[in-house]
């Protein structure tokens, strides 16, 4: 197959028996032995290369430029955006089957129209542009940095970042711990339907973003729908927030903790406690150490694999454990309590958090529990293992002091402990 | 006045819609529509989005200027991706190879590989913005009386949701109806008589019928496609059975000369009305906009399946009838079979008595007559004798459980609620009980003939007894 041509043009394929004439599409990565052809019909088939004797070019497709001039309005507050990736920063381009980013205002304004009614969008940063289950804390420390340039620039009046949605919860966790003295709204959202759909989620998700940015609430927040309809979304605590479905507009709850507001198209009701907005500068507060680790723990689970961690030098692990705070210990064929002993003493750090999700750990109602606190390990109450992950990796940057790093885990810095838990 | 529709320059083309009898296309869910309250109500927004070209569809655009909110009802049978909370799964296996049989048969050829679409439809009765289509075949055609009529184009899609109420404010669509498979089959405008319309209508619907696809009201829906010379295409939605084209036609060409007349020569969708007539319905959609279904691959349709579907192609009705005939099935079953749409039970019981008489009547007849006589609907009756119980009665009948005459009445206890093992428990007992009848009325009137006790038991236990037992009890307590 020789061919002049290039996605998006108008080609004849002609085949021994028959001749088929449409717009060259972009063939998905998985299917490079395919060619794919937009039918007149709109209908794509494809053809494998190797039945195809000729593309033939019909008609060059033509480039056009969206130009498209968005008007600053005075009188409406200024937003900046961060996009980061995610199924809400795509667009499929359909000239040429690909996906193409969302990464100028204007192409924002074509695609969502309703987000400029209240505000000027007057930053888009686009620092990556990544899935966000390819992010990592690298990502989180540009990112905070991103936004401490952003919260401290006075025309300015709050921060909307989109992301994609499988790791959301690590890094609003993350934003939490790494913009001290928060000044500003910093609101994270996303999408679940893609939004070249006319039921796509970005639309209302945007809608309550932009409300939450211009809001009083000087927090990190992830503002997304509350239920399955289009009517209202939540904006959770960015330590106390979790993906608790794998598809659902919904996905995102708030975990031993209320959300912040209920946030409509138009209007803001307030549900909990949050810090309000005040002139003062945001510092960076974003180092992390890297060498750190999320077990889950499951029954008859050997305690070598901490050896593992050990010989590799890590320095402090989160171990998710089962109930109250339970795992193997004295009676059990797997005793984890010398091995715990044991590479605490070569001064690696172990916390432990719920397997459970919901609800608080309490290490004194079992005897193995009292046993294995015994040990040295930390309890985080309610705190949720990803945030803790994320909290450990900020405190062990900080200080190599056992006694100290214990006090700083159990020190509530961003609402990730909350001793009063609700029904 | 008879029209000379080649001097008119009359064009028709059918687009025919046609339910599946399979589960949903992309998810597990059974297509069953529900006429009880729903369980749960969803509210939803739709929002124009703009097409490639940077231009928001006339047609789409058209319903979303209407800014409405959508309520869509669910049940305990509603999944996640009738919701548009769930990627879809895999298209379904089984509508797949029946769209590949009905393109067989329309002499039609089939893409090996191609590729699920998502259709942009914005007025709400599909919760995920689009409806799923794909297209399997293509250049087929049927030949009728006036010619060739070329098939254009075979796609399988999936249906929408039902429209149960609307106002100003909301449109209330039931998701029941949502994704049930349908195959939409677009022929050329190659058809120039109202006749021929019919007739290409006709033999299509036979095809399909012979397909395993779903029948009564509201699982076929016909558009006719017309212009004569000079004027627009308009596009006649609803057509329930064929033979109201005739008319209807004719009644277009004749409003489309008068528009012709006036100059106000619009291209639109009408909707037919009961009385041959059309009214207007909307502007006629620009170029549907469609894009790649990326939450599944490319549909890759393998020799071997299509093989496979060739091998269990469905003969034709005419064909079964006239096999049916030949076993000896009597004409009036072979039509109620196909009229109450019980071909497949039908040929699963073969299996079990060569007298295909006796199933014939299983099937078709019986449950109608108790459904009379017990005054409960012929849907309830179905639903509980269903192919089950059939196999578990000629079971039994085969091992000489119960005996043919009893059917009837095993299968009236059955529906009134016993469980079947019980209903053929009882007859036992029952037959202790006739029996001790049967004595009571020998002794009342002594002295008449088996033959004449024959009748007057008979009379007496019509249908809980067959004639040979009778007769061997009346032996044993006669002379």
């Amino acid at each position: 197959m020789k061919s002049d041509t290039s996605l998006g043009d108008y080609v004849e394929i002609h085949l021994t028996q028959k001749i088929y004439e449409g717009t060259l599409l972009q063939t998905p990565d998985s299917e490079k032995g395919i060619v794919l052809l937009k039918l007149d019909t709109g209908y794509n088939i494809g053809f494998n290369k190797k039945d195809i004797l000729e593309i033939k070019l019909i008609k060059k497709s033509k480039q056009k430029e969206e130009t498209l001039e968005i008007k600053k309005d005075e009188e409406k507050p200024n937003i900046a955006m961060i996009m980061t990736g995610g199924t809400i920063a795509s667009r499929y381009d359909s000239k040429t089957g690909g996906a193409s980013a969302l990464n100028t205002p204007e192409k924002l304004f074509n695609t969502y129209p309703e987000l400029f009614k209240k505000i000027n969008i007057s930053k888009v940063e686009i620092p990556f542009v990544k899935d966000s289950g390819e992010m990592d804390s690298k990502d989180w420390q540009i990112l905070a940095k991103t936004a401490e340039k952003l919260l401290n620039n006075s025309e300015i009046k709050g921060i909307i970042i989109t992301h994609g949605t499988d790791s959301l919860h690590y890094t609003a966790a993350a934003l939490s711990f790494f913009l001290k003295d928060l000044n500003k709204p910093v609101v994270l959202t996303y999408s679940q339907r893609s939004i070249d759909r006319a039921s796509s989620d970005a639309t209302l998700n945007l809608q309550c973003a932009v409300i939450a940015a211009i809001s009083d609430i000087a927090e990190v927040m992830l503002v997304g729908h509350a239920t399955t309809n289009d009517d209202f979304c939540y904006a959770i605590p960015g330590t106390k927030v979790r993906k608790m479905h794998s598809s659902k507009r919904n996905a995102f709850k708030a975990i031993n903790a209320k959300p912040f507001a209920k946030i409509f198209p138009d209007r803001i009701e307030i549900i909990s406690k949050h810090k309000i907005r005040k002139k003062i500068k945001t510092k960076l507060d974003n180092k992390f150490q890297e060498k750190i680790a999320l077990i889950k723990y499951y029954p008859g689970q050997n305690p070598d694999i901490l050896e593992y961690y050990a010989k590799k030098k890590y320095k402090g692990i989160i171990l998710e454990v089962l109930g109250l705070g339970q795992i193997a210990a004295n009676d059990s064929r797997n005793n984890w309590i010398p091995k715990l002993k044991e590479i605490q003493n070569k001064g690696i750090i172990i916390c432990t958090t719920a397997q459970t999700i919901h609800g608080r750990l309490d290490p004194l109602v079992y005897s193995t529990g009292r046993a294995l606190l015994n040990t040295g390990i930390i309890y985080l109450k309610d705190m949720l293992s990803e945030t803790a992950f994320v909290k450990l990796g900020w405190v062990l940057a900080k200080t190599k002091d056992k006694k100290e790093i214990k006090k700083l885990m159990l020190t509530n810095f961003a609402g990730e402990l909350n001793n009063r838990l609700e029904n | 006045m008879e029209m000379d529709y080649k001097k008119i320059g009359l064009k028709c083309g059918l687009e025919i819609h046609q339910q599946l009898d399979t589960k949903k296309l992309f998810c597990n869910c059974q297509s069953i529509l529900r006429k009880d309250e729903p369980d749960f109500r969803i509210k939803r927004k739709l929002h124009a989005v703009v097409g490639e070209s940077g231009k928001i569809d006339k047609a789409a655009k058209y319903q979303s200027t209407l800014n409405k909110s959508f309520i869509y009802e669910g049940y305990d049978s509603t999944c996640l991706i009738e919701l548009d909370e769930e990627p879809p799964h895999e298209i379904n296996q089984e509508s797949l190879k029946i769209a590949l049989q009905i393109s067989i048969l329309l002499n039609a050829k089939i893409i090996p590989i191609t590729q699920i679409m998502r259709k942009t439809v914005i007025d709400g009765s599909n919760t995920s913005g689009f409806q799923r289509t794909v297209m399997i075949a293509y250049d087929g055609y049927i030949e009728t009386k006036e010619g060739k009529v070329r098939i254009d184009i075979i796609c399988l899609e999936e249906d929408s949701a039902r429209k149960i109420n609307e106002d100003e404010n909301k449109t209330i669509y039931r998701l029941d109806r949502l994704g049930i498979p349908l195959i939409e089959i677009a022929t050329a405008p190659d058809i120039k008589t109202p006749e021929q319309a019919k007739e290409t209508a006709l033999k299509i619907g036979e095809i399909l019928r012979s397909c395993k696809v779903k029948r009564g009201i509201g699982t076929i829906r016909q558009d006719v496609n017309v212009s004569i010379k000079g004027s627009n295409r308009v596009e006649i939605k609803g057509f329930q059975n064929p033979t109201i084209m005739l008319k209807t036609i004719d009644n277009e060409i004749k409003r489309q000369q008068e528009i012709i007349k006036s100059k106000k020569n619009n291209s639109e969708v009408r909707k037919v009305l009961s009385d041959s007539t059309t009214e207007f319905l909307r502007p006629m959609p620009g170029e549907a906009r469609m894009y790649p279904e990326t939450d599944l691959p490319l549909l890759k349709i393998s020799r071997d399946f299509i093989n496979q579907a060739k091998k269990d192609l469905p003969k034709l009705k005419s064909e079964i009838e006239k096999d049916l005939k030949q076993k000896g099935l009597s004409q009036e079953l072979i039509k109620m079979i196909f009229k109450q749409n019980k071909l497949e039970e039908f040929k699963s019981l073969i299996n079990f008595t060569k007298n295909l008489n006796l199933i014939g009547k299983m099937i078709l007849v019986f449950p109608k007559d108790i459904a009379k006589r017990e005054k409960i609907s012929i849907e309830k009756i179905n639903e509980i004798l269903n192919i089950d119980i059939f196999e578990f009665i000629l079971k039994s009948l085969n091992k000489e459980k119960i005996s043919e005459n009893q059917i009837k009445h095993v299968l009236e206890k059955i529906a009134k609620g016993e469980t079947p093992e019980k209903a053929i428990g009882f007859e036992k007992k029952d037959l202790r009980d006739i029996e001790e009848k049967i004595m009571k009325i020998i002794k009342e009137k002594q002295g008449l003939s088996e033959k004449a006790y024959m009748g007057l038991v008979m009379k007496e236990f019509k249908g809980q007894i067959d004639g040979k037992t009778a007769m061997e009890i009346i032996k044993k307590h006669v002379g």
